[in-house]
């Protein structure tokens, strides 16, 4: 989607077909661009330092491919769409620097840049914390996380309200219960329960579910009511940090004229020798065709869809079958430790690229002239242990956009 | 290169990776505590199904409207709504099914019986007692939106204006679907004179109820011997090389895709059928890529000014997969402002919305389409392709509906938008 903004931006006709609803539903809705690195126990402080390094060692890191510049570049064109969307996202104020904010389970999770409804839950700064939990909802425990972050030397205390205050359904859902929350009897009574709870001096953690659509309504109505900064904490998804930030580009990039078709699978494509004319996907009867002069493909990993495997070891890319680095063999798969520091071969494996984000074979050749390939589906990275997967999402869907663009 | 999904129904469970997207974009449990949601009532449920058991463990899954919206947000390619739609079938033969969900099954009968006399089904149907008394006996709720008998149907029309039509070396064939045979048959017009405008000679061979209803009710065996007849009589066409079009994208999905798949039919006869059949915007669209369809399109104008056209995609393009081509089709009209609604359902689901325990749920999960709807100011029409969401959205906005080939006739200047009707006919 970083792609499409920054290709239609440009004056690019694009379309975005997708089997399904993605990453952004599942994680945090931060940007995480390098959080650790293989091999080492310490969570990176200053994620462009880190990133330095990836360039030196010259591997096939994508950050290494890009170079700091490129990805830095990125991440400020990232700025300026979250202000476009009006959901803006900041970093720690120092360049490069990681900031730190806490998991629901009160660890320190290092990423690059927040929305700012997470901001205010840093945990460089001092201020005490009142970390508030609903009884009945259990999605998110705030003693747990509250004691966790005591143990780590940190001020923090738990507080747990009724359920009820807000929906007196049993059935609920991250994304109805932001909904709910944006009713104004609903938000009233939850105002005026924290406003009761808090001491002076604190800032209120609730879990990630304050408003959709009207976030900035409830965002204000607590802060005010409570006097208190407020801050969301990211709990097991679905992710409604992440929903509303796919919501609002989603629409902003209709708005600009890219066509999302989404629920639409892939299923093969034609090609006129090192030229990819059309792919195809399924429909009710026959396979529809895409045109298009330049082809993106951002299918992500084993976990996005873009890498598919069979139980006998076979690991292959589900759409081009483009040659992977992944170990063909399952016992080359794994290492013998689940929690092996060095990262686990098979979900480091992807999609080797050129300079220029096309894809290559085993000699450096590239496959089509006019096939890119970004964020997760890239071999040399595992962004789930790295906690990179949005920034090299962002950093390289924005890059590949720029040379697809530098071909026109 | 291979074709076709190599997953079928069944099998998708085992894709379920259990991160409720599914549940976080169901306009259903969104908003009742009946239905518990897709991941719950589908993939997970389904872990308790056996094929021919005699309790269903999960009655909820009855209130799923089948709109397929976690079809086409799941990741993974669950095919959560079908197998919803298997499992109302055995809630169906484990339980029995009542007389309303049988008579909203039968619309190609109600529709026949009716057409008989017109007037007097329609004062039958239409008045206030009557609609309090299938409300209590039935089950169907007088809120509902019941059709109008039209005074001719369209086999009427095809007879009396058959010198007329237009012989050509180019065919396709036409399948109509009930509601357009006794209800709205201009909807049927609007589409022959495009389709002969463009220069096609139209076939509409004899046909029955595509069955539809009778497989969203878990009435799989009348379902079947429905499409069964369908195969019958339209697959040698199909086999000539004829596609089959149609303006309904329920009926022309359920040829495509859902009685084969629900069914289980995949014998060559039901396969040729489903790869020639198409939507006929679908269809209009391929021509249009091919530079094939005819351009000469008359400005839409209201009071001289160009017009404000909100357009809603029904759920069954969702199940199609085929984007939106009526969107794609109708931008060639010039100067006509269409507007886009990307609320994700109506609310009524085919017969859904008519049955009365169910009308509320489906008024409240058509409410962010209505206030799109009237938040676009003072318009003439709502452009929607499938008949029962026209109608539920001419219910919850009070804004006349009209089917996208109207506009598409009415642009070629062989419709009048406001009668209804073709212009130049006697």
């Amino acid at each position: 989607m970083c792609a499409a903004y920054a290709a239609v931006k440009a004056g690019l006709d694009v379309r975005i077909v997708a089997k399904g609803q993605g990453a952004t539903h599942w994680h945090a809705g931060t940007i995480d661009v390098l959080g650790y690195l293989p091999r080492e126990d310490a969570p990176i402080l200053t994620a462009f330092d880190a990133m330095n390094r990836l360039v030196q060692d010259g591997g096939e890191h994508p950050y290494a491919i890009l170079g700091v510049d490129a990805v830095r570049a990125a991440l400020d064109d990232f700025i300026v769409l979250s202000d476009e969307i009006r959901l803006p996202y900041r970093g720690s104020g120092e360049e490069g620097r990681n900031l730190r904010l806490p998991s629901p389970v009160g660890a320190a999770r290092p990423l690059f840049l927040a929305p700012e409804a997470q901001l205010p839950g840093r945990l460089d700064s001092g201020q005490p914390m009142l970390v508030v939990g609903f009884e009945g909802f259990v999605g998110f425990y705030p003693k747990l996380m509250a004691d966790n972050l005591c143990a780590q030397g940190h001020a923090a205390r738990a507080a747990f309200l009724p359920l009820s205050l807000i929906t007196t359904r049993r059935d609920f859902n991250n994304v109805w219960l932001a909904e709910i929350i944006e009713d104004d009897a609903n938000l009233n009574r939850l105002a005026e329960a924290l406003a009761l709870l808090v001491r002076p001096g604190e800032r209120i953690g609730l879990p990630a579910f304050l408003g959709f659509r009207h976030h900035e309504k409830v965002m204000d109505r607590l802060r005010q009511a409570t006097g208190a900064p407020i801050f969301e904490i990211p709990i097991l998804p679905p992710s409604v940090p992440g929903i509303r930030f796919h919501d609002r580009l989603a629409r902003y990039l209709t708005h600009l004229g890219v066509r999302i078709e989404i629920g639409m699978e892939v299923i093969g494509f034609h090609a006129e020798g090192d030229q990819i004319r059309w792919v195809e996907t399924a429909t009710s009867a026959r396979p529809l065709k895409h045109r298009a002069r330049h082809f993106l493909l951002a299918t992500g990993g084993i976990l996005g869809g873009g890498i598919d495997s069979t139980a006998a070891g076979r690991v292959w890319e589900t759409i081009f079958d483009l040659p992977l680095t992944n170990p063909q063999q399952r016992t080359h798969w794994f290492r013998p430790h689940f929690w092996d520091p060095a990262g686990q071969p098979v979900f480091q494996g992807g999609v080797r690229v050129d300079q220029s984000l096309q894809p290559v074979d085993a000699s450096g050749n590239r496959i089509y002239a006019n096939l890119w390939a970004a964020g997760g589906i890239l071999a040399g990275t595992d962004p789930i242990q790295e906690r990179s997967l949005e920034g090299i999402a962002v950093s390289t869907g924005m890059a590949a956009a720029r040379k697809i663009m530098s071909k026109e | 290169m291979h074709t076709t999904s190599l997953l079928s129904v069944g099998n998708t469970l085992d894709e379920c990776i259990k991160c409720n997207i599914c549940t976080s974009y169901c306009p259903v449990s969104e908003v009742t505590d009946k239905f518990h949601g897709p991941k719950y009532s589908g993939p997970q449920a389904e872990r308790f199904r056996e094929l021919g058991q005699v309790r269903s463990p999960d009655h909820s899954v009855d209130y799923c409207s089948g709109c397929r919206v976690c079809n086409e947000v799941c990741p993974t390619g669950v095919r959560i709504a079908e197998i919803n739609a298997r499992a109302r079938a055995q809630i169906a033969a484990d339980r029995g099914i009542s007389l309303r969900n049988r008579l909203l099954g039968r619309n190609e009968m109600i529709g026949k019986l009716g057409s008989y006399v017109p007037a007097l089904a329609n004062l039958a149907m239409h008045n206030p007692i009557s609609r309090i008394l299938a409300e209590k006996v039935v089950g169907i709720a007088r809120g509902a939106p019941l059709p109008r008998w039209h005074a001719e149907t369209l086999n009427g029309w095809l007879a009396r204006t058959g010198d007329r039509r237009l012989k050509s070396a180019q065919k396709v064939v036409y399948f109509h679907g009930c509601a357009i045979q006794y209800y709205e048959p201009f909807v049927a017009q609007a589409a022959i004179a495009v389709l002969e405008h463009n220069g096609y000679e139209v076939i509409v061979p004899p046909q029955n109820c595509c069955g539809l209803p009778m497989l969203s009710n878990g009435e799989f065996d009348a379902g079947e011997r429905y499409h069964r007849g369908n195969v019958a009589r339209l697959a040698g066409f199909a086999r000539a090389g004829y596609a089959i079009v149609s303006s309904s994208p329920s009926c022309s999905l359920t040829l495509k895709e859902e009685a084969p798949e629900l069914l289980d039919k995949h014998d060559e006869a039901t396969l040729i059928l489903k790869n020639a059949t198409w939507d006929i915007f679908e269809w209009l669209r391929e021509l249009a890529d091919e530079g094939k369809l005819r351009t000469d399109f008359q400005p839409l104008t209201v009071d001289g000014r160009p017009m404000t056209l909100p357009y809603h995609a029904p759920c069954q393009y969702r199940a199609h997969r085929v984007g939106k081509p009526s969107l794609d089709v109708l931008r060639l009209i010039p100067g006509l402002d269409l507007r886009e609604s990307h609320a994700r359902c109506c609310g009524i689901a085919g017969t859904y919305g008519y049955k009365t325990e169910k009308f509320e749920i489906a008024l409240e999960v058509g409410q962010d389409l209505f206030e799109y709807i009237l938040a676009q100011g003072d318009v003439p029409y709502v452009a929607c392709d499938t008949e029962t969401c026209r109608w539920q959205i001419e219910v919850g906005t009070g804004v006349p509906n009209r089917h996208p080939i109207e506009f598409l006739a009415a642009a070629y200047g062989l419709y009048d938008l406001d009668k209804r009707r073709l212009k130049n006919e006697p």
